[in-house]
Formats: C-alpha cells, sequence, structure tokens
C-alpha cells in the first residue's frame, strides 16, 4: 500500500493538503529527485530563519532542563540548601542578600533568592526542567488520549461517536483554571497517608492528571473531524474492499494522513501547558517549595520583600519564561507553515 | 492570545522585557548595626518589673510630655473598624489603645519613663491600685473625688458594682473572663451561673462576693488569693460602664465614657471621630493627656496603605498616625535604613511569645534526648526571616517575653542567641546517643507564605541533625483549632501566645498546667510536669509581684531547660511610623503600640 499522495499522482491530493502533492511535482520536474511529504517539510523548515531560531532556543532549553543535575554538579550548588542559614554573612535579618542585585556575584551567577536564599541560578535550572517535564508528559499524555478517542469517533462512527463527541462536549464545558485549582488539594489529599508530607511525584502526578483531563479534547475534536472526511475517501473504501480490518486502517492510512495536525496542535499546547502550569503554582496549588518550579518562582517574585528589596529577581524567571513562550509559539507556526505552506494565517 | 497577531506579541513582550532589564536593577539589603546595643536596651528593659504604686503616684495630673501644646486634629489609619466599643466586650489590642483614651478603670498603667518602657499599676478611678489586708484576698478601692462621666454626673460605687456584675449577663461574650472566675471561684464558663441574667432582674452579686458599703468604696472578696487583682482591672475589658446610661447590647456601638475623649460620631467600617470629654478633670487622671483636640479614624487602610500614605507626609498626611498598623514587611526594610525617617518611626516589642512545641502525646516524642536534639537542631532564623527580619521578630531565649515582669535575657540553654541558625552537631550527636537516628518528625505548620518560608528552611536544618521531617500544611483559618486538639498527627507545630498582663501568671499555667489538657485548651505541648503543676498552685498564691516574677521565670526556666517541650522562637517586635507633625511619639510596651495618650501635634 502506497502513501495516498503519491498513490494518487497529480491529482488533488487528500483534504488536508491540497496543495501538497501539486508542490511535490514542481520539485520533481526540476531536480528529479523523489522526495518524501517529511523531507519536503524539513526543506521548506529550514528555509524560515525564525522557525530555526525558535528551535535552537527551545532545544537549548530542553537541553539545559536534561542536563540540569550535571550543570549543578559543575557549578557546585543545589537548589534546596538554604544559603541564608548557611552563609548567613550575605544576607540580612530578613533575608534580602546584602550584595546589590540579589547578591550577583562570581559564586552565584544568578543572585540568590530573598527569603530562604535559595540559588537562583540552579533553582531556574531545576525549574525549567520540573515545569518543562510535566508539561511534556501532559503533551504526550493529551495527544496519546486526543489521538484515541478522536480517530475512534471519526472512523467508527455512530453510537461511539455520539458517546465521545458528547464527552468532549461536557468537558469542554468545564471552566478549567477553576477546575485545576478546586481539584488539585483533593487529588493530592487522596494519596498520601496523613502522618507523611505529600511527596514530590504526588503533586506531580496530580498536576498532569487534572491537566491531562480537560486538555485531551481539542485534539480530538479537530482529528475527529479529519477522520472523517478521510474516511469516506475512495483509498480507505478500497482498503476495506480488500479485506484490511478497521485497526490496520486506522494505523496504515489514517494515521499518516492526521501527522500534521497532531504536530501543529502538539506545539501549540505544550507552551500553553507550561503556562497552566505555572499558573497552578503560582497560585500555590501546583509544585510548592522547596521544590524548584518556574510558576513558583513568580509567586515568590511578587511578594512584597521582593518587590521593595530586589526587582532583579524577577527577571530570571521572567525573562527566561518569555523567551521560551515566545520561541515555542514562533516554532509552532513555522511547523505548521512548512506541512501547510499555502493556507493563509 | 489571538492568532493573527502573534508575531507582533512577540516582538512587543521581547522589547518590554529588555526595557525592563535595563532598568531591573536593585540595591542590596539593609545594612545593619550590631546587635549589641539592642541587647543592652533589652536588659535594661527587663528591669522594670511593674510595681504597684500607692496613693500619691496614683494622683493626677499625668507629667507634662515635653515640647507638648494643646489643640489640633489627628488622622488616625486603622485596619480594622472597632467591633466593640463596651468595655465589658474589648479583648483584642486595637480595641484596647482605643480604650486608654476613652474609658477608665479602677487601676491603669502609669507609664514612668519617657519611652513607653517602665510602668508602674497606679490608681485610675480609684485612690491607689488597692489594699489588702489578708494576702489578696479581700480587696478594698476607693474611688477619687471629682471623677465624672462625660455627661457631667458623678462616678460612684454603684456603677463600679453595676460594671462587673453585667459581665455575667449573657450577651458579653467577648472580654476576659479572669475577674467573674476569681468572684464564682470556678474556671471554665461555670462562673456564668452565679447571676445568670447579670443585674438586669434585680439580682445582685452578695456582699460576701462583691461589697459597696458606701459611694465610694468597693471591697473584692475571693476565696483563694488573688495578688494579680490590680493587674487584672488595669485590662481594657475592666473599663467602667455606666449604671444609668447602660443600654445593654446597644452600649457596644455608643458607650458613656469617662476619658478625656468622647465618641461624636462613629460609623462602623468607615469613619470614627473623637472630641474632647470637657468633663474629665485631669487632675483626677495620672496617666492620660488631653493635647488633641480631635482624633479623627478612617478605617480599612491596610499596612501597605497606611504606611504609604505616612511616609508621604504631605497635607493630612503629616498630623497622621496609626495607632495599630505596622509599617508592612516589604517597606520595613526601607523604612529603617532612611535616617531621615528615625523620629518619626518607633518599636517595640508585641506581647507575643513564639514557641515551637514538641507534642508530649507522641511515643517517639517521649524521648528527652531527642527532644533536645530538636532543640539543638532548630533553626530560628527562618522565622526572623519570614516575617521581616530582626525588627520584627528577635531571636527568643525563654518563654516569657521582655515585656513581662521576670524576664531574663541571659537565658539561652540552647545557644540559640549565639547560634540562631541551629547546631546540627549538637543534635546529630544526641540523636545518635538516643538511637534514633533519621527519626521521622512529623512538623504542622501553616498554610501561609510566611508558614510556608520558614517550615521549609526549619525542615532543611532539621534534617541537617538527621531527622527524617515531614511537612504538613494545615489551613490557616482552623490552625489553632487543628493543633489545640488532643489527637492530633503532629510531632511539631509553632504557636505564640502573648499575656494578658505584664505578669507570668497569663503565661504559664495556661500553656503548661498538665491539668488543663483537653481539646482546644492552650496546652499545646501536652507537658503534664508534677513539678510544673505544683509549682503552679504554690506561686499563685504569692502575693508579692516581685518574688512571684522570679518564681514564675523559674518554671519557665525549668520547661525549657529540663523539660524540653516547648522550643523558646522568637519575641515579637513591630515598628510604626507617624507623620512628622505628631508630636509626643513613644511605644508603650504594655499596650503593644504607639502610645495615644500623650499624642500632640507640633
Amino acid at each position: 500500500m502506497t502513501s495516498p499522495t503519491k498513490a494518487e499522482g497529480s491529482g488533488p491530493a487528500v483534504a488536508l493538503d491540497p496543495e501538497l502533492a501539486a508542490t511535490t511535482e514542481t520539485v520533481q520536474v526540476k531536480e528529479l529527485v523523489g522526495r518524501s511529504p517529511g523531507q519536503l517539510m524539513w526543506i521548506r523548515f529550514k528555509r524560515d530563519r525564525a522557525g530555526v531560531t525558535s528551535a535552537c532556543i527551545v532545544l537549548f532549553f530542553i537541553a539545559i532542563g536534561l542536563l540540569a543535575p550535571v550543570i549543578s554538579k559543575l557549578y557546585g550548588k543545589d537548589p534546596y540548601t538554604v544559603y541564608a542559614d548557611e552563609r548567613p554573612e550575605l544576607f540580612d535579618s530578613a533575608g534580602v542578600p546584602l550584595h546589590p542585585n540579589g547578591g550577583i556575584s562570581s559564586e552565584f551567577w544568578f543572585g540568590l533568592e530573598p527569603g530562604n536564599g535559595y540559588d537562583v541560578f540552579t533553582k531556574l535550572l531545576y525549574g525549567i526542567r520540573n515545569s518543562l517535564g510535566i508539561s511534556v508528559a501532559v503533551t504526550v499524555a493529551t495527544v496519546l488520549t486526543g489521538v484515541l478517542l478522536g480517530i475512534a469517533a471519526g472512523y467508527l462512527g455512530g453510537k461511539v461517536d455520539f458517546a465521545i463527541s458528547r464527552v468532549v462536549d461536557f468537558l469542554l464545558a468545564f471552566p478549567s483554571q477553576l477546575f485545576f485549582i478546586a481539584s488539585m488539594p483533593v487529588v493530592v489529599s487522596l494519596f498520601v497517608d496523613p502522618k507523611d508530607e505529600t511527596p514530590v511525584y504526588v503533586r506531580v502526578v496530580a498536576l498532569i492528571a487534572v491537566q491531562w483531563f480537560l486538555g485531551w479534547m481539542s485534539l480530538a475534536r479537530i482529528l475527529r473531524g479529519t477522520t472523517l472526511s478521510l474516511a469516506g475517501r475512495e483509498f480507505i473504501e478500497a482498503a476495506k474492499v480488500s479485506g484490511a480490518p478497521p485497526w490496520r486502517i486506522i494505523r496504515k492510512e489514517i494515521l499518516p494522513n492526521v501527522v500534521t495536525p497532531i504536530l501543529v496542535q502538539s506545539t501549540y499546547m505544550l507552551p500553553a501547558f507550561v503556562t497552566a502550569e505555572a499558573g497552578l503554582s503560582f497560585l500555590g496549588v501546583g509544585i510548592v517549595e522547596p521544590t524548584p518550579d518556574w510558576g513558583q518562582m513568580f509567586s515568590k517574585a511578587s511578594t512584597e520583600l521582593v518587590m521593595q528589596n530586589d526587582i532583579t529577581y524577577m527577571f530570571f524567571p521572567g525573562i527566561s519564561m518569555i523567551i521560551f513562550i515566545v520561541a515555542f509559539n514562533l516554532l509552532g507556526d513555522s511547523v505548521r507553515d512548512a506541512f501547510d505552506p499555502k493556507t493563509a494565517r | 492570545m489571538g492568532k493573527g497577531g502573534r508575531h507582533a506579541y512577540a516582538a512587543i513582550s521581547l522589547l518590554a522585557a529588555g526595557a525592563l532589564a535595563l532598568t531591573g536593577c536593585s540595591e542590596g539589603g539593609s545594612k545593619e548595626g550590631s546587635g549589641d546595643n539592642k541587647d543592652k536596651e533589652n536588659a535594661a528593659r527587663q528591669q522594670s518589673s511593674i510595681d504597684f504604686g500607692d496613693a500619691k503616684a496614683s494622683m493626677g495630673p499625668a507629667a507634662e510630655v515635653s515640647g507638648a501644646k494643646p489643640g489640633g486634629t489627628v488622622t488616625v489609619l486603622q485596619r480594622d473598624s472597632y467591633a466593640h466599643l463596651d468595655p465589658a466586650q474589648i479583648y483584642v489590642s486595637d480595641e484596647g489603645s482605643l480604650s486608654s483614651i476613652l474609658h477608665r478603670g479602677l487601676t491603669g498603667y502609669k507609664a514612668t519613663s519617657d519611652d513607653g518602657s517602665k510602668h508602674e499599676v497606679v490608681g485610675d478611678l480609684a485612690t491607689d491600685s488597692g489594699t489588702t489586708t489578708d494576702g489578696g484576698k479581700t480587696w478594698k478601692f476607693t474611688l477619687k473625688d471629682g471623677v465624672k462621666w462625660a455627661d457631667g454626673s458623678e462616678i460612684t460605687s454603684t456603677d463600679v458594682r453595676h460594671t462587673f456584675e453585667r459581665l455575667f449577663a449573657p450577651f458579653v461574650t467577648n472580654g476576659p473572663t479572669y475577674i467573674q472566675q476569681w468572684l464564682a471561684n470556678t474556671p471554665g464558663a461555670a462562673y456564668r451561673k452565679i447571676l445568670k441574667d447579670g443585674p438586669y432582674k434585680g439580682k445582685h452579686l452578695p456582699d460576701s462576693i462583691l461589697d459597696t458599703p458606701d459611694d465610694k468604696t468597693i471591697v473584692f472578696k475571693f476565696k483563694e488569693a488573688k495578688p494579680d487583682l490590680p493587674y487584672a482591672l488595669a485590662m481594657a475589658g475592666y473599663g467602667i460602664v455606666s449604671e444609668k446610661k447602660d443600654t445593654k447590647a446597644k452600649y457596644d456601638k455608643a458607650p458613656m465614657t469617662a476619658g478625656p475623649y468622647k465618641i461624636k460620631d462613629f460609623k462602623s467600617g468607615k469613619s470614627m471621630t473623637l472630641v474632647k470629654n470637657t468633663n474629665w478633670d485631669p487632675k483626677t487622671d495620672p496617666i492620660r493627656h488631653q493635647y488633641v483636640d480631635q482624633f479623627n479614624f478612617v478605617f480599612n487602610k491596610q499596612y501597605e496603605d497606611s504606611t504609604k500614605a505616612l511616609l508621604d507626609d504631605s497635607g493630612e498626611n503629616a498630623t497622621s498616625i496609626s495607632f495599630n498598623n505596622q509599617v508592612d514587611a516589604g517597606n520595613l526594610s526601607k523604612v529603617l535604613a532612611d535616617s531621615s525617617l528615625k523620629s518619626r518611626v518607633v518599636s517595640g516589642y508585641q506581647p507575643y511569645v513564639g514557641q515551637m512545641n514538641i507534642n508530649l502525646s507522641q511515643k517517639e516524642m517521649q524521648d528527652k534526648k531527642v527532644r533536645e536534639a530538636i532543640a539543638y537542631a532548630l533553626p530560628v532564623t527562618p522565622f526572623v526571616r519570614a516575617y521581616g527580619g530582626a525588627q520584627a521578630m528577635e531571636v527568643a531565649g525563654g518563654l516569657i517575653s521582655p515585656t513581662v515582669s521576670g524576664y531574663n535575657p541571659n537565658f539561652d540553654p540552647f545557644g540559640k542567641k549565639k547560634k540562631p541558625a541551629g547546631d546540627p552537631e549538637k543534635a546529630k550527636q544526641l540523636l545518635k546517643e538516643a538511637g534514633k537516628e533519621n527519626l521521622k518528625l512529623t512538623f504542622g505548620y501553616i498554610n501561609t507564605p510566611e508558614g510556608q518560608q520558614y517550615s521549609t528552611a526549619m525542615a532543611a536544618g532539621l534534617e541537617k541533625a538527621g531527622f527524617d521531617v515531614q511537612r504538613q500544611e494545615i489551613p490557616a483559618e482552623t490552625y489553632y483549632d487543628q493543633v489545640s486538639k488532643v489527637k492530633n498527627n503532629y510531632d511539631i507545630f509553632h504557636t505564640a501566645w502573648g499575656a494578658d498582663w505584664p505578669s507570668a501568671s497569663t503565661v504559664i499555667p495556661p500553656l503548661y498546667d498538665g491539668r488543663q489538657i483537653q481539646d482546644g485548651a492552650s496546652n499545646y505541648s501536652h507537658i503534664n510536669d508534677d513539678k510544673v503543676n505544683a509549682d503552679i498552685d504554690r506561686i499563685n498564691k504569692i502575693t508579692d509581684p516581685v518574688k512571684a516574677a522570679e518564681e514564675w521565670n523559674k518554671v519557665n526556666e525549668y520547661i525549657v531547660k529540663n523539660v524540653v517541650s516547648n522550643v523558646p522562637t522568637a519575641y515579637y517586635k513591630q515598628t510604626q511610623i507617624a507623620g512628622s507633625k505628631i508630636g509626643g511619639l513613644v511605644y508603650d510596651d504594655v499596650l503593644g503600640g504607639v502610645d495615644p495618650r500623650r499624642l500632640f501635634v507640633k
């Protein structure tokens, strides 16, 4: 079985990419080499300078997130040491660093956090690591659920479609932010022995769970629509007639044709989850001290103590997050452009 | 963010961030002087054991405040509106400050120094601070001549009798209950039985309990010696109420007053105006002044708002003050570092002492070595930091506050003043001796930003000593309900307690009497030590306040050092600021705030 784009030759391509095949044609005429749609996308993406730059930035963030333990080992500090008690000479009695600009020095590159005096550099590294890790996990869970339920609804139709679509409608009607805030403490308390501290992993799992629960519907809806339009097409009919089982049709015929919306959607979803996770920690229902977290650094930065005495502190989580979110959104745009160059924005 | 504008938004936000980054430099924290001076000052303050003044000390008028002149209007910025104006319902400190210029009692605290640190208990309406001939069972007070209500009528012993009898009425629910319990000779709320409806249905307390033989004389008769009566009578909650003008529950909004000011107008939650009481005679009052013509109160001013207005110091703000608002934690180091503000900033102690309770009902906590290890390991610095630093919290050695007689500044058995960040090595060793390394320690903390901040750093300090700390958050609204349950899960948790009058008899018995362990009681650590219990009974009978103070301090030292059930953390302090045209600004240790009685407009 060939890919539908090739199978249909120079005729109009699948509903998703009406122009893709035509573009393929012209390139082929010029250079006379065969390229898959993935390769074409890659060529187009490489030409987009903003896209490549933002991809590099995103990769950089992912790299420092992954390498945080290595970097902080080389740097010789960790984000849990209470420097206000270990090195009291660097702080006044309210925990404000004595040196200007939040105590930035050759020893503490990004300064020290007012209050308990955590090292800002390692805290930011681990904060990025934790926030990104949680958001990637939410994205993966959401995409898997969305793909499974969306395609099932679109392909199977009938009662299954009805049931899934109503669940989607129902969940979309939930006010998500309020739901997160209300359900986080409940979910957390379900898992914890009253004698013990809430372990960090429980909070992480709960954060992933509540965001996943209300995060998968939009993707499922898009995929349902796409699958519905694909299901009526000739190559699917042909596969059915030749006796292919539904699972094989979904895997081999439908999935390759919905890769584009999945990729584009997930590059939009990930930064949204990062900000949502940061928002929850900012409000105090996500990750709490002393576990480093991006959003929790914001909530620290917004206290009167920091605002009045050490405004520098706010710029490390602030600028890093702005750069990351902007870069990831631009990357999302570029990915979409590369897959789908003719769609008007 | 709409999809259409993504690029534009991105550019703008990056630019804005860049601009902010350029201006985003900040200065370091405040540079603090050495602590030597402070310690000396504190040492001086502790000498101020509060004596009972005689008839001479109780004579008015009060000593002039240097530079004071009459006249002017003062604006008072307050966070909370006054919920209660009826003396019988007044217990909280902001109402106490107001009451100091509004109401009068049988006794009161007279400042004997110009900095608000030294006091003695003198007769206010009474000619002296009370006389007893049988060791504190019978107390006799005589009213001064010429003491009048704001409407010009004479204050008589009938009013005093009425004042105490109405404390038993069902609508009086908020004030202190010491004297009622002493008169009825019962603990708890059972005192109400002896006069169920108060004096309103014609019944009165028998002469064997409260006797008023003539218009000027009042005699209290207790079954057991109550040497602290003069202190208790000085509480705002025992201010005198007019028998003729008593409107029962309505008195709470419009009381008759006897102090130098009377209420002209009160809009609950918005504003209040106090004007001079022309029937107040300075010659009868050794405590108060009447320099200012009028006080205008404005409510709903948060700490940030009042600090901002008073720092601004223009126009009306220059003659403004707040009786009870502190400088907010964020502005605190800035305000203290600015030397131009020095003359209008005052700091002092609040009556509270913070302490880490070790729950003796938990099996593992019954090992004294473990408790000592906690006491050595526990860092106090996180607590001090979380509330704004050394100007807001002072590292404590004992459980008796510097504002209470008997405070010993040199008592520091676990070296907290030298090593406020804890001594993990010593603790580690003790824990090893006890064979309890990696002991699980459940730490209940109050879920406020401050609680989160200090509990994480305290946990880090305890972990260095080899404890396995499990932090558990407790909602702030129900914190004290949860930790005062006899069966709770926490091994350690932090509470604070303030004395009702400057005697440890309002600290040690309620907190450390082992016979008072029950749900809702304030013996949080469940200490039940025979020696402490016996000492409490013994010292409660000592009539000499100076000797009693000494003895209470011995109990305090025994609890901290030998029982190790409570680890003192900090004495609460606060800093207040006033407009530049306010004169006579002094922090009064007994009121726990600015002294309103001596203010004038420059």
